[in-house]
């Protein structure tokens, strides 16, 4: 079989199974959230499964489009909801996958033990259906007319990669993170998790070969040569991310200083200056 | 421009709080420990064990850790119990214990496996039932803390004259009253960027979260302001500070926006054990540079996957 063309059948299964669900999205206002800046809301939506995920969405007052902006989740139960300074520029949208708080009805993700959840077989690996969460989540963030189409961006981790690559119309994808590129190299550098889940994984008997079958489904460069929008990789070791680096269109690298209150607003002002809206520093100087 | 190390941050102290945390450890103490662990080979390595642990705190209430120790280093062993951030899970803390730390992570109430009962949320923690400290969410929270050194003094194979916290942001703010709720036990304690000092000043130098989520509630509520200020103040680490004896590393960013470092600077003034304080320009809420762990208490930095930042969250 075709490794390739498996990759590609892999992820057009996918998307044939978003297409074939509608999302249904309902939205609720949040009083508590809602300001003179920004309207507020709780955001409910089925995504493969069939599985309802949320989100919250900030859309700011005043007359449109606005720049548009895709939060991917971390790894973690929890995501932060969007910074107010976001909320004042963007419509933006932080998505609560499957088993995260808010979207774990039917499904609370185990920490650690997500990453390695179903990962012996492709197929089952949970992350397939976290990747059409985030595909359903760019859809609608998309579709909504208070969003300028020549002004979307998405930031996250290997997800945001995997879901420009999938989804046309991101013009901007900032990289702040990365978990599956090179993971069955990383896993190897420490005992720190989330990688560490791998180790374990591999400890309870399941094949290397196996592990790393699926993990290459998820592996960012192999979705890079996709994307096509300006892609920003906030890193700190340009080679190892070499082959990424390689694959993506339109890359940029922000050399990370590992002082974050520089890092922040750095990322912060690239993409402000992308979506054509003031930069802006999370620190109240 | 703003002046964090010389910022005024007043807090009240409450007349009954020591008879009102008092009540809370006889609570505590009402209940059999009744600590069970579980080995998990699963999770366990060649240099290091890893059990499951529940053990009752207050309430009565189950509460979830996890505990390493090193495979084949003699005992008693120093302990440690890390204490996770506002919206990160407990870790698995190899790390800890292959350095010879008998290491206690543990999942306080509402953070998964330990919120079957109680699970607030996050965002909600911060603000549930803000308006009576009896019943405030961080009530149960702070305590399991101090259950869970109480767990690791039940251990034979810790040394109870070397037990310590670690942590940030909010691991770092309840090391901070844990080692004031345990002057005789804590030998040290290391807390980075304390969230849950100068909780009602905070709200006002930042937009982040969790702090804005005061901000949200009183924006609903704006009444109950005089209600909610009564509550945190039983519950702010500038009340518990002047009981710390323990040895204590504070480490702030000064470009903190989650954490004003207004506060941090607060908590040192009110400090009257033996601290150090370490100051780091230009770092946010990681405060410090994430290569240099080893400042901050920590462990010397190998970030969990090279190339990009250390993932550490501390919030």
């Amino acid at each position: 079989m075709d490794p390739e063309l498996t990759f590609d059948a892999y992820w057009s299964a996918i998307d044939e199974e978003l297409a074939a669900i509608p999302g249904r999205p309902v939205l609720d206002v949040v009083p508590a959230r809602t300001t003179d800046e920004a309207a507020f809301y709780s955001l409910r939506i089925t995504s493969t499964g069939p599985y309802r995920v949320y989100g919250n969405l900030s859309i700011p007052r005043g007359d449109g489009p606005f720049p548009g902006l895709l939060i991917t989740p971390r790894y973690g139960s929890v995501n932060n909801v969007p910074h107010p300074n976001d909320r004042s520029r963007y419509v933006v949208l932080s998505l609560m996958h499957r088993g995260q708080r808010l979207a774990d009805e039917g499904f609370a993700a185990a920490y650690p033990g997500l990453l390695t959840m179903g990962i012996d077989d492709p197929s089952t690996y949970v992350y397939r259906g976290i990747a059409a969460d985030c595909l359903r989540a760019a859809e609608f963030l998309m579709g909504l007319s208070e969003v300028d189409p020549a002004r979307v961006a998405v930031t996250g981790d290997d997800l945001a990669v995997l879901t420009a690559a999938r989804r046309p119309g991101f013009s901007s994808v900032r990289v702040t993170d990365l978990l599956f590129y090179r993971a069955m190299e990383a896993r190897l550098k420490s005992c720190l998790y989330p990688l560490e889940e791998l180790n374990d994984h591999l400890r309870r008997g399941s094949s290397a070969e196996g592990l790393s079958t699926t993990l290459s489904y998820y592996d960012p460069a192999r979705h890079a040569p996709a994307v096509t929008g300006r892609t920003l990789l906030s890193i700190d070791d340009e080679d190892w991310c070499r082959s990424l680096l390689a694959a993506l269109p339109d890359p940029e690298v922000y050399p990370v200083t590992h002082l974050d209150g520089t890092d922040n607003d750095f990322l912060d002002a690239w993409l402000a200056e992308r979506s054509a809206v003031p930069a802006m520093s999370k620190f109240i100087a | 421009m703003r002046d964090p190390e010389n910022a005024t941050v007043d807090v009240e102290l409450p007349e009954d709080f020591d008879d009102f945390w008092a009540a809370g450890l006889a609570d505590c103490a009402s209940y059999p420990l009744d600590p069970v662990l579980t080995e998990l080979p699963n999770l366990s390595t060649d240099t290091v064990i890893v059990n499951d642990l529940h053990f009752t705190s207050y309430g009565g209430l189950r509460i979830a850790g996890w505990y390493a120790v090193p495979r084949d280093r003699p005992g008693p062993l120093p302990g440690l119990v890390t204490i996770p951030g506002y919206i990160s899970e407990p870790t698995v803390p190899k790390e800890w214990a292959e350095l010879g730390y008998a290491t206690l992570a543990i999942a306080p109430r509402g953070k998964l496996r330990s919120n079957d009962v109680f699970d607030p949320g996050y965002p909600g923690l911060l603000t549930h039932n803000i308006v009576d400290p009896n019943t405030y969410g961080y009530r149960g929270f702070y305590l399991d803390v101090v259950r869970a050194v109480e767990v690791l003094l039940d251990r034979p194979d810790v040394d109870n004259q070397r037990i310590g916290l670690q942590g940030s942001s909010q691991g770092g703010g309840l090391g901070i009253s844990t080692a004031a709720l345990m002057p005789d036990v804590i030998r040290c304690v290391a807390a980075g960027a304390p969230y849950l000092c100068g909780i009602m000043t905070a709200p006002t130098l930042t937009r982040s979260y969790p702090y804005e989520e005061i901000n949200e509630y009183l924006r609903i509520h704006p009444k109950d302001v005089d209600r909610v200020r009564e509550t945190v103040a039983y519950y702010d680490g500038l009340n518990f500070a002047p009981k710390v004896q323990a040895p204590t590393l504070l480490y702030l960013g000064l470009e903190d926006d989650v954490c004003p470092p207004e506060t941090g600077f607060a908590l040192h003034r009110a400090l009257t054990c033996e601290k150090t304080l370490h100051t780091y320009p230009h770092c946010a809420h990681h405060a410090g540079p994430s290569g240099r762990d080893a400042d901050r208490g920590g462990l010397p930095c190998r970030a969990p996957h090279p190339g990009t930042v250390n993932r550490w969250t501390p919030n």
